[in-house]
């Protein structure tokens, strides 16, 4: 795989890194290594890439990307870029995060007509394996799921619903996910969870983290 | 304490924002128009991190137990205690006394800043409210909000801030260069747009010329407030305050940060143009801005 990272300015207070242009874990972990060490603001990983931002009246643009590419240009990230075990000792333990799911989505039946399965082979497909939560974004709390077992054909609604009611388990183009608030949204419903996804009043808000592993548990 | 008394429709206490949780996919949140939050602050002797009130719906009213510093901000407002008061500018309050702060179709977001900041719960490291994630909620009329101690007395009323609302709106092109072609990125910045009523502290919509990109969406990546975010249809989404945290959509220039309120307070029907600037010279406007801050 060819790792030629571009950094490209995003206005005069943020720096977008662009790892990679498709969806690969390795390059996720990448981004995910590179947030964890930006220290200049806030940094937001995603498929394959990472915003970085930093405060132009305190350090110079310039200073900044630097730093960025500094930080490219280590061999630390040897490990997530997959030339190693993704666990290397009890400070980089994976967290396994359980999702206890039933599955009565409303879309539930279309899916598994979609994917050539009966709804229980849905089910156990989609609760028979571990995903990785690849990054946070959209609400709070919502973390991009991947990825579905390639049986599971789910692409996106073509109009989305005005109004996905608050825990509930979707799937879409090959990743799944949990809404946790009610909001419009354009993925395939195939149940719903009681765990409450997002909570303010704790220190880590969000019950799924970046880089953790999620398992949807049958209810 | 502040006690609300006509609190708008929408109306939340505001800090700089919170950052510490945007990898949990926590909006920003923050002024929608940072630069007159801002001038509020440094009006009444605040610090950086201190919060104030962004009003959403004038008219809004308010009185205050003790006799403090008070500074409003915003576009085409005006307010009013026994006598009229100058907006943009340091005035002193008698305790008791009622504050009104009225507007026009124009005012969108409305900042009114007490010396000592206003010192409501922190949530997740920060006072900003996100009514939507829990964070908070808006004010109501009978709230009560706390104070912080007052860092300026009335020998401090009478500094002004001077500034407009009219003007172009200084933009960096891209970082999704790649999927607008030159005539594209011509245009949007040679065109007029005109602000959408469907604006909120999430995003500016604008109409006017198509934009659209080449291909469709993009991997999704973080961004920013003041991204220009062009969907499918080639119709622009200035981003504020309120953004996701991530985005889809290819963004074919950045707002710079000084021009965000710019945005933020055109009012439905209201035409903006965009001017192509490069980082350099975005800080640089910047930096003219906070210059403005020097009388306060």
């Amino acid at each position: 795989m060819a790792l030629t990272p571009r950094v490209r300015a995003f206005g005069e207070a943020a720096l977008l890194v662009e790892l990679g242009d498709v969806f690969d874990e390795s390059l996720a972990g990448w981004a995910r290594a590179l947030a964890d060490v930006w220290r200049l603001g806030a940094a937001v990983p995603a498929y394959a890439s990472v915003m970085v931002s930093f405060d132009p009246e305190l350090i110079e643009p310039e200073v900044a990307e630097g730093r960025m590419r500094d930080l490219l240009a280590r061999g630390t990230f040897s490990m997530v870029r997959g030339e190693g075990p993704p666990v290397s000792d009890g400070s980089l333990k994976i967290r396994v995060v359980e999702i206890p799911t039933r599955y009565d989505g409303a879309d539930l039946a279309d899916v598994a007509q979609r994917s050539g399965m009966s709804v229980d082979e849905l089910i156990a497909v989609h609760s028979g394996r571990e995903y990785s939560a690849i990054f946070l974004g959209f609400l709070p709390g919502f973390a991009y799921c991947g990825r579905l077992d390639p049986r599971i054909v789910a692409p996106r609604l073509e109009r989305p619903r005005e109004r996905v009611p608050a825990g509930a388990v979707a799937v879409a183009d090959g990743q799944t996910g949990v809404y946790p608030f009610a909001s419009p949204g354009g993925w395939r419903l195939i149940g719903s969870t009681d765990a409450v996804m997002f909570d303010a009043r704790e220190a880590e808000p969000s019950r799924i983290r970046a880089g953790d592993l999620v398992r949807f548990v049958p209810r | 304490m502040i006690r609300i008394e006509v609190p708008g429709f929408a109306s939340t206490v505001q800090d700089r924002g919170r950052v510490q949780h945007v990898r949990a996919g926590v909006p920003v949140s923050g002024p929608a128009d940072p630069f007159a939050f801002r001038a509020a602050q440094a009006l009444v002797g605040n610090d950086a991190a201190a919060a104030a009130i962004e009003v959403v719906g004038l008219p809004f009213s308010f009185r205050c137990e003790s006799s403090r510093i008070f500074a409003v901000t915003g576009r085409d407002i005006t307010l009013a205690a026994r006598d009229r008061m100058p907006a943009w500018t340091s005035v002193f309050v008698r305790a008791g006394d009622l504050v009104t702060v009225t507007g026009t179709e124009r005012s969108r977001y409305t900042y009114v800043a007490v010396s000592g900041g206003i010192t409501s719960e922190v949530i997740l490291g920060s006072r900003s409210v996100y009514p939507r994630a829990g964070l908070g909620r808006v004010v109501r009329a009978g709230d009560a909000l706390p104070l912080g101690t007052p860092r300026r007395t009335a020998e401090d009323a009478g500094h002004r801030v001077s500034f407009e609302y009219e003007g172009e709106i200084a933009a960096v092109p891209g970082p999704h260069l790649e999927r607008f072609d030159d005539e594209t990125m011509a245009r949007f910045f040679a065109t007029a747009f005109v602000a959408s009523a469907q604006s909120d502290r999430q995003g500016a919509r604008l109409e006017g010329v198509e934009v659209a990109p080449r291909e469709g969406e993009i991997l999704s990546c973080g961004v920013v407030a003041g991204a220009v975010q062009v969907p499918r249809g080639g119709q622009p989404i200035v981003l504020l305050a309120d953004h996701q945290t991530t985005g889809g959509y290819p963004i074919i220039a950045t707002v710079v940060g000084a021009d965000l309120g710019l945005v933020a307070q055109r009012a439905p029907g209201e035409a903006l143009r965009f001017y192509r600037v490069d980082r350099e010279r975005a800080l640089m406007r910047g930096r003219d801005r906070v210059a403005l801050l020097a009388s306060a």
